[in-house]
């Protein structure tokens, strides 16, 4: 096998001021339509016509993209809140047996306790 | 069936940013006369009508400022030498002079005929070399990035020429859409570099299913645990820009970016699948989008029409256009252990061949796609029914032990 060595670029090569290119400035557009339709709270204050720089497209694309994923996630997280669980008549009796079983053996515990607390308050 | 198809689970596309065939590959053809790349003749006129030899004195960065014009009406004269009668025919003659009419400066129009030389891009190169290079693969549009890079993901560009806003038509489906959808179901995920690069073309995507995206980091874990979707689009990183973890340079080859870094990106989605255990299972093609203005020498061919037309209005140039012609050549190359070294492949393709190609593989028929998917050509045979030896890339009966490796 072969190793082939890779070339890394000058340092110099990075200039997040290098100004934008038609395609970035495609780009942001886009993502400006998308951003028009989030929820008002997912929209940032960034002005798209003053976007000059590739490092201020970044920002602008960052916070876009960041906002779509996490508007999505919030709609997922509240379909899950929101969606009732519908029971069945099965369920519903079986839940039903559930509470009477619950009540039983609270009350039972509850008696227990009593017995318990009265001896020790007689201890006291 | 061929093991390299049986075998074959995986699809990878990496789809760089504008450079044409002879500017990254045309050295090559010093090397293996089967690659058509540069010739020692291949010439443009400049503005005073004088040639100006294609020259291997690329360089990294700084060389094309500013940006190559590749819209359509400036591509129509790249393509046409600036000939606007109605006989007229494609020569590959206009690459200067449309380079000219940005700065009106005679020595610096010059260098769109610059390509480089075979040492200075090891990685494209050595791929090249080692797996199969397409002699023949064109850009869908001779026109700018987003209606070249919605064939990769449609099959076409719903009548589109320009950057606009793209918005989708039904019925065609995106590709990712109709690998989720089939029965049984497959899986499949765009990566784009990371949320500040985001991706370039289908914001309409990442708006509905975002889910369908994930980064650069996720491609590489996903790799690593073996679990990568049935087909995976990769985008690289658009910009120079900060992140809470440092600095991260553009690496999408865009001009004025640096190339380099490009060539370390490739290395890297290489490396990340050959260092897997999914590497037997997964062919990986890197493709450009589109030339960005740069000289190629092979006229772009004509093709059957799409449904859609775009007006004089759209394309700038007076004419209407029918899609009935690919645009200029870009480098495109199949990767997998199973492709013989030094495959040169002279069929024709372009970014249609992807979802054609993608969808043909794992969903089989499929309808509707757009007349231009119907008509591409697909760089690798469906795994069913009888396979043609003379078609099949994948087609060793061994896999490769002896593929490079990159220090990345």
């Amino acid at each position: 096998m072969t190793l082939i060595h890779v070339p890394r670029p000058p340092r110099n090569a990075y200039d997040p001021n290098r100004p934008v290119s038609a395609l970035l400035k495609a780009q942001v557009e886009y993502l400006h339509d998308a951003e028009r339709r989030l929820p008002s709270h997912y929209r940032g204050e960034i002005y798209i016509n003053a976007i000059k720089t590739e490092g201020e497209a970044a920002k602008y694309i960052r916070e876009v993209t960041e906002a779509i994923h996490e508007a999505h996630e919030e709609a997922a997280a509240a379909r899950t809140r929101v969606a009732p669980k519908r029971k069945r008549v099965i369920e519903i009796a079986a839940v039903a047996d559930e509470r009477a079983e619950r009540k039983r053996t609270s009350t039972a515990q509850k008696r227990s306790k009593k017995k318990t607390s009265g001896k020790s308050g007689r201890k006291k | 069936m061929p093991p390299g198809l049986d075998k074959l689970q995986h699809i990878v596309v990496l789809m760089m940013e504008n450079r044409s065939f002879d500017h990254m590959l045309g050295s090559l053809k010093a090397v293996n006369p089967k690659i058509d790349g540069v010739t020692p003749d291949l010439s443009n006129p400049d503005s005073s009508g004088n040639p100006v030899k294609a020259q291997p004195l690329a360089e990294f960065q700084a060389q094309l400022q500013p940006d190559p014009d590749h819209h359509f009406p400036a591509v129509d004269l790249q393509i046409f030498g600036g000939d606007t009668s109605a006989s007229r025919k494609p020569n590959m003659q206009g690459f200067v002079k449309s380079y000219f009419n940005q700065q009106r400066d005679l020595q610096h129009s010059q260098k769109i005929m610059y390509y480089f030389a075979q040492k200075d891009l090891p990685v494209l190169t050595t791929l090249a070399l080692e797996f199969a290079v397409f002699n023949r693969w064109f850009a869908s549009i001779p026109g700018p990035t987003i209606c070249n890079r919605a064939f990769a993901h449609y099959g076409t560009s719903f009548g589109r020429v320009d950057m606009n806003l793209l918005y989708i038509n039904e019925p065609f489906k995106s590709i990712y859409n109709r690998l989720i959808d089939a029965t049984p179901k497959h899986t499949s995920k765009l990566y784009y570099y990371d949320t500040a690069s985001s991706t370039m073309e289908i914001t309409n995507l990442l708006q509905h299913q975002p889910e369908l995206f994930g980064t650069y980091q996720q491609f590489l874990d996903d790799c690593n645990k073996g679990n990568l979707p049935d087909y995976s689009f990769v985008e690289p990183n658009y910009s120079d820009h900060d992140t809470d973890s440092g600095e991260e340079t553009a690496n999408d080859q865009h001009p004025d970016h640096n190339v380099q870094h490009g060539e370390i990106f490739i290395a890297s989605i290489y490396q990340a699948i050959k260092n897997s255990k999914l590497w037997p299972n997964t062919a990986l093609l890197i493709v450009y989008d589109e030339h960005g203005g740069i000289y190629d020498h092979v006229v772009p061919p004509a093709c059957s029409p799409d449904q859609f037309t775009a007006s004089a209005n759209d394309t700038g140039t007076g004419m209407p256009f029918a899609f009935d012609r690919l645009g200029v050549r870009v480098p495109a190359i199949l990767v997998s252990p199973w492709v013989q070294k030094g495959t040169v492949v002279d069929r024709v393709f372009d970014h249609a061949s992807i979802p054609a190609t993608v969808t043909k593989f794992f969903v089989g028929e499929y309808s509707p796609r757009s007349p231009r998917e119907t008509n591409a050509d697909v760089f690798i045979e469906p795994n069913s029914g009888t396979i043609d030896p003379a078609r099949n890339l994948l087609s060793l009966d061994t896999m490769r032990a002896d593929c490079p490796d990159f220090d990345v």
